[in-house]
C-alpha cells in the first residue's frame, strides 16, 4: 500500500511536469508520512544523499568540462580530429565521433560533450552540405562517449549507488574499451549513412597541418594524462583529480591558449553551478526515495521475482536491458542509476555478472536513453544546437541507435570487453 | 496567454516583485558561483598541503561537504526560478489547454508545499543538530541542514510567484499556457 | 510492536550474526510481542545518520560504535582518548562498572540507551614501509584517520601527518601512496584488503573503542518493567555471543593476513606513545572540564 503510494505519487508528479528531482522528494516524503516515520528523517536522507565525499568529483568534472569548452580546448580537439580522419568518406561525421571520443576522455558528462562539440561541429557540417538531421544524430549519439570513457561522473554515481564496494579508478579503467568499441560502431554507422547519402570527404590537409593541429591539441589532451598520471602515481585520489582537471583547464585556457576571458569564465562558472545543482538535487532526493525502496524491501523482492520467473541468465540479462531501456526513455540518467543499481545489481551478481561489467551495461543502456524521446537530455541539447525539431531528428536516427545497441549486446555478453583492462592494470 | 493581454494593473503589481525575486536569484548565483571556485581551490590546497608541505589541512574535507550543500540547495532554488530543472514536459505539451493548466497549477502547488516542508523540517533538523559539532572544523552540525532550509524557503517563494503569474496570465514557461 | 534495527556489517560478520540472534531472542523472550526487522549492511544510511534516526525514533534499534556517538554525547567521547584503556578486558571492566553507567547516562539523555556492549577489538597502526616500534617511526608519515579531533591530534603529537579521508578511498590511496598508513582492528584490516597494500601491522592498540547495542530512549522508557528486563536480557545474551564470535574472527583474520605474508610486531614499550599523548589529554580536559572525574575513574579502574 505504502509502496503503491510511493510509486504512484512519483508517476503522477512526473506526468504533471514536476521536476524529476522534486517528484522523487515529494513521493518519498509522502511515504515517510504514510508509514508514520519522522518526516525529519526524510529530509535527513535528502541531505545525506549528497553528504558523500566521492560525489565531490562531480562539480569538478562538470566545471573542468565547461572551462575546456568556453576556453577553446574543445575547438582545438575538433581541429585535430578533422585533420586526422576528415579524409574518409563522410568525413565530418567520423570527425564528430572521433572528437567525442577525445573530448569524452577529458570531460565527465554527455551533456558537456554535446554542448561543447555540437555547437562547434553542427554549424560546420551544415555549411559543408551535410543534412541537419545527420549532423544532429551523429553528435547526439556519440556524446554518450563522455559517460563511458573515463573520467565520468555517472560512474561515480554508480559506484556510490552500488554501496561502496566498487573502486572508482577500476571502474574508470573498465570503461575505456567499451567506450572505444561504441565509438567504432558509431563511426561505422556514420560512414554507411554518409555513403548512402553521398556526402563528400574533406581533403587531407597534409602531414604538416596534421602535426600542427596535433601540437595545438596537446595541452588539452594532456588533461587526461594529468588526471590518470596523478592518480596512478599517488599524488592525488580520483576525487581530487577532478579538482586538478579544473585547475589545469583554467591555467591552460588562461595562460597557454589565452582564450579564456572574464566573461567566458563567468559563463563557465554559471553553467557549472546550474548543471551541478541539477544533478546533485536529483541525487539528494533519490536518497530519500531509495530509503523507502529499501524500507519496502523492493530490491530483495525484485531479485526473488526475476529469479523465479526464469533461471536462464541470458534471458534475465536481456530483461534487465529491456527494463533499463524503457526506463531510460522516460527518465534521466542520474536518477535511474541511483534507483536501478540497488535493485538490479544484486540480480546481476547472483548470475555471476561482475559489478564492473554490469556498470558498463547500465551506463550504455541509460546513455542510449539520453538520446531517445520523450525524455533525453542529449537529444534536447542536440536539437537545440542544430535548430531542428525533435521529431525530425528522430526519424533518421535509427542506424545510430542500432550501432549503440550492437555495442550494448557485445558488452552484455562478452565480459572481457569490460574486464580485461582493469584486470591487467589493477589485479 | 497570447490571445488576450494581461491587464496593465497586474503587470505593475508584479514588476517590483519580479525585480526582488530576480535580485534574490542573482545573489544565490553569486554565492554558489563563488562556492564552486572556492571548492576547487581548497582541493588544490589539500593536495598541495599533503603532498608538498606534508601537513594535510584536515578541515578541507568537511568544509567541502558544506560548500556542496550550499551549491546544491541554493542552485536548485535558482533552477526553480528559472525553470531549468529536468522535467518531463511531453505529457503537458500533448495535453489540451484546460488540462495543461491543471498540470501546471498542480505541479507548482506541489513544489510550493515541498518547499514549505523543506523549510519547516530543515529548520527542525538544524535546531536538533545545532548542539553537536562537526569534527575537525568545530562548526555546528546544524550548518549541514541550513542550506536545505533556506533553499526550501526560496523554492516556496519562487513557486508562489509562478502561481501568481499564472493567475495574472504572465507565466514564463514557453510550453505551458500559450 | 514492530521494530526496525540498523547494522553496518555484512552477512556473516560477528555483529550481524549477533544482531540476528538478538532479534530472535527478543521475539522469544517477549512472547512474540516485539518483532525486530534487521537492516544489515548499512542499507538505511551511514552510521552518523542511523544514530540520528534512532534518536529521532525513525528506527528503534542500532548497533553503533561509540566513536561517532562522541560528538553527540560528550561522555561517550572519552573512549576515543588514545590509550585510555589498558586492553580489551580492562575496557569491559570499566563498561560493566561505574564508568559504563556514567557513559550510558550521558547517552540516554541524548536519546540512546545502550542495552549491551559489543567488542570491536583494538585498533593498531599499519603501513607499507616499516614496522612501528617508537613514536619516531611515525614521524613524517601520512596516516589516514577517522573524523575526530582526538584521532588527528594523536597522529600530530606522534609527529605524523594526519590525513582524514573517506573510508572508501583508503585502499587505493594506500596502494598509490596518497597516504602511507592507516589504523584499524584485525578484522577490518583483513576484510578491506588493506593488508595487501600495507604489509606492516604494528600492535600499538592505541584505540579500544567499544560498540553498543542501542535502543531509542523513549521507546525503552515506554516499556513495562518485565519487557525492559526481557529486552535487556536478549541484548546481554547477544553481546555474549558477539564477544565470542569476535574473538574467533580476530584470530582467523590474523591468521589469514599472516599467511599472506604480513609482518606483525608487538610494541615492547608503549610508554613513549602514551607519554606523547599528554597534550591531547590536556587539551581535551581543558575543553571538557566536567569529564575529568570520568577520565580519572577509568584510569583508576583496575
Ligand atoms: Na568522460
Ligand atoms: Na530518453
Amino acid at each position: 500500500m505504502g509502496l503503491l503510494l510511493l510509486l504512484g505519487l512519483f508517476a503522477f508528479c512526473v506526468v504533471f511536469g514536476v521536476p524529476v528531482a522534486f517528484a522523487l522528494g515529494i513521493s518519498a516524503v509522502a511515504a515517510f508520512a504514510f508509514e508514520g516515520l519522522p518526516i525529519m528523517i526524510g529530509f535527513q536522507r535528502i541531505i545525506s544523499g549528497i553528504n558523500v565525499f566521492s560525489l565531490m568529483a562531480i562539480p569538478f568534472f562538470i566545471f573542468a568540462g565547461e572551462l575546456m569548452f568556453h576556453g577553446g580546448i574543445a575547438m582545438r580537439l575538433v581541429k585535430f580530429a578533422s585533420a586526422a580522419v576528415g579524409a574518409v568518406r563522410g568525413g565530418l561525421g567520423i570527425v564528430n565521433v572521433f572528437s567525442s571520443m577525445l573530448f569524452g576522455g577529458i570531460s565527465g558528462s554527455a551533456v558537456a560533450d554535446i554542448s561543447a562539440l555540437g555547437s562547434i561541429l553542427v554549424p560546420v557540417m551544415k555549411e559543408k552540405g551535410y543534412d541537419a538531421d545527420y549532423a544532429v544524430n551523429v553528435t547526439v549519439t556519440s556524446s554518450i562517449a563522455g559517460i563511458i570513457i573515463p573520467p565520468s561522473h555517472n560512474m561515480i554515481i554508480y559506484a556510490i549507488a552500488a554501496g561502496g564496494g566498487i573502486s572508482i579508478s577500476k571502474l574508470f579503467l573498465a570503461g575505456v574499451v567499451p567506450g572505444i568499441l561504441m565509438c567504432l560502431c558509431l563511426a561505422f554507422a556514420a560512414y554507411v549513412v554518409a555513403v548512402r547519402r553521398g556526402y563528400r570527404s574533406e581533403r587531407f590537409p597534409g602531414w604538416n597541418a596534421l602535426l600542427l593541429s596535433f601540437m595545438g591539441a596537446i595541452p588539452g589532451l594532456l588533461t587526461a594524462v594529468i588526471i590518470v598520471g596523478g592518480v596512478l602515481s599517488g599524488v592525488f585520489t580520483v576525487t581530487e583529480s577532478g579538482a586538478f582537471g579544473a585547475i589545469y583547464a583554467f591555467i591552460v585556457t588562461l595562460l597557454v591558449y589565452r582564450s579564456l576571458t572574464w566573461e567566458n569564465f563567468k559563463i563557465a562558472v554559471r553553467s557549472s553551478v546550474r548543471t551541478t545543482s541539477m544533478v546533485m538535487i536529483l541525487i539528494a532526493c533519490a536518497g530519500a526515495f531509495a530509503y523507502m525502496l529499501t524500507f519496502y524491501r523492493v530490491p530483495d523482492k525484485t531479485v526473488t521475482l526475476l529469479t523465479t520467473l526464469t533461471d536462464n541468465p541470458i534471458l534475465i540479462l536481456l530483461m534487465i536491458n529491456a527494463a533499463l531501456l524503457i526506463l531510460g526513455m522516460i527518465m534521466d540518467m542520474a536518477a535511474l542509476i541511483l534507483i536501478c543499481t540497488p535493485i538490479f545489481l544484486p540480480v546481476a551478481t547472483s548470475l555471476g555478472v561482475d559489478p564492473y561489467q554490469f556498470g558498463m551495461i547500465l551506463l550504455v543502456n541509460l546513455g542510449l536513453g539520453l538520446c531517445t524521446p520523450p525524455v533525453g537530455s542529449c537529444l534536447f541539447v542536440g536539437c537545440a544546437v542544430g535548430k531542428l525539431p525533435m521529431e525530425k531528428a528522430v526519424r533518421t536516427i535509427w542506424p545510430f541507435y542500432l550501432a549503440i545497441f550492437v555495442a550494448l549486446m557485445l558488452i552484455t555478453f562478452v565480459p572481457a570487453i569490460s574486464l580485461t583492462l582493469p584486470g591487467l592494470l589493477d589485479p | 496567454m497570447t490571445e488576450h493581454e494581461a491587464p496593465e494593473a497586474a503587470s505593475d503589481f508584479m514588476t517590483p516583485i519580479d525585480k526582488v525575486l530576480d535580485g534574490i536569484a542573482l545573489l544565490c548565483r553569486v554565492i554558489t558561483g563563488v562556492s564552486i571556485v572556492v571548492l576547487t581551490v581548497i582541493f588544490g590546497w589539500l593536495v598541495f598541503g599533503r603532498y608538498v608541505l606534508n601537513a594535510t589541512p584536515t578541515w578541507v574535507e568537511q568544509a567541502a561537504l558544506l560548500l556542496v550543500m550550499v551549491i546544491t540547495f541554493l542552485g536548485a532554488a535558482v533552477g526553480v526560478h528559472e525553470h531549468t530543472h529536468l522535467s518531463v514536459a511531453a505529457f503537458r505539451t500533448a495535453a489540451p489547454r484546460w488540462l495543461r493548466m491543471i498540470f501546471v497549477v498542480c505541479s507548482d502547488i506541489g513544489m510550493l508545499v515541498f518547499g514549505l516542508l523543506m523549510l519547516i523540517y530543515g529548520a527542525k533538523l538544524t535546531a536538533f543538530k545545532w548542539g553537536s559539532m562537526i569534527p575537525l572544523i568545530d562548526l555546528p552540525e546544524g550548518l549541514r541542514s541550513l542550506p536545505l532550509t533556506i533553499g526550501g524557503g526560496l523554492i516556496m517563494l519562487f513557486s508562489l510567484a509562478h502561481l501568481v503569474r499564472i493567475v495574472l496570465g504572465r507565466d514564463l514557461r514557453s510550453d505551458t499556457i500559450q | 510492536a514492530d521494530w526496525r534495527g540498523w547494522n553496518i556489517h555484512a552477512d556473516g560478520y560477528p555483529n550481524t550474526v549477533a544482531m540476528d540472534k538478538f532479534a530472535e531472542l527478543l521475539e522469544e523472550k517477549t512472547g512474540g510481542e516485539i518483532k525486530l526487522q534487521m537492516f544489515h549492511g548499512g542499507t538505511l544510511g551511514s552510521q552518523p545518520d542511523a544514530i540520528e534516526q534512532v534518536r529521532l525514533g525513525g528506527l528503534e534499534i542500532g548497533n553503533f560504535n561509540l566513536g561517532p556517538i562522541g560528538p553527540i554525547a560528550a561522555e561517550a567521547n572519552v573512549v576515543s582518548l588514545p590509550f585510555i584503556f589498558k586492553d580489551v578486558p580492562h575496557m569491559f571492566r570499566v563498561l560493566n562498572g561505574e564508568g559504563g553507567a556514567k557513559i550510558a547516562e550521558g547517552m540516554a539523555a541524548k536519546g540512546l540507551v545502550p542495552l549491551a556492549w559489543y567488542d570491536a577489538g583494538a585498533r593498531s597502526f599499519y603501513n607499507g614501509e616499516k614496522a612501528i616500534n617508537a613514536p619516531a617511526d611515525v614521524e613524517g608519515m601520512k596516516v589516514r584517520v577517522m573524523n575526530n579531533d582526538l584521532y588527528s591530534g594523536m597522529i600530530a603529537e606522534l609527529g605524523g601527518n594526519p590525513s582524514p579521508m573517506a573510508f572508501s578511498e583508503v585502499y587505493q590511496s594506500l596502494k598509490t601512496g596518497v597516504v602511507d598508513g592507516a589504523e584499524n582492528n584485525w578484522p577490518s584490516y583483513e576484510s578491506t584488503g588493506h593488508f595487501e597494500v600495507a604489509g606492516y601491522y604494528s600492535l600499538s592498540q592505541h584505540l579500544i573503542i567499544p560498540e553498543c547495542l542501542c535502543i531509542n530512549t523513549d521507546v525503552y522508557n515506554g516499556l513495562s518493567d518485565d519487557m525492559k528486563a526481557a529486552v535487556k536480557e536478549a541484548a546481554m545474551e547477544s553481546a555474549a555471543l558477539q564477544q565470542e564470535l569476535w574473538a574467533a574472527r580476530e584470530a582467523s583474520s590474523r591468521e589469514k593476513v599472516e599467511a599472506a605474508g604480513v609482518m606483525t610486531n608487538e610494541i615492547a614499550d608503549k610508554t613513549p606513545f602514551q607519554e606523547a599523548m599528554a597534550p591531547v589529554y590536556e587539551g581535551y580536559l581543558e575543553a571538557n572540564p566536567d569529564l575529568r572525574p570520568l577520565v580519572e575513574l577509568i584510569q583508576a579502574t583496575e
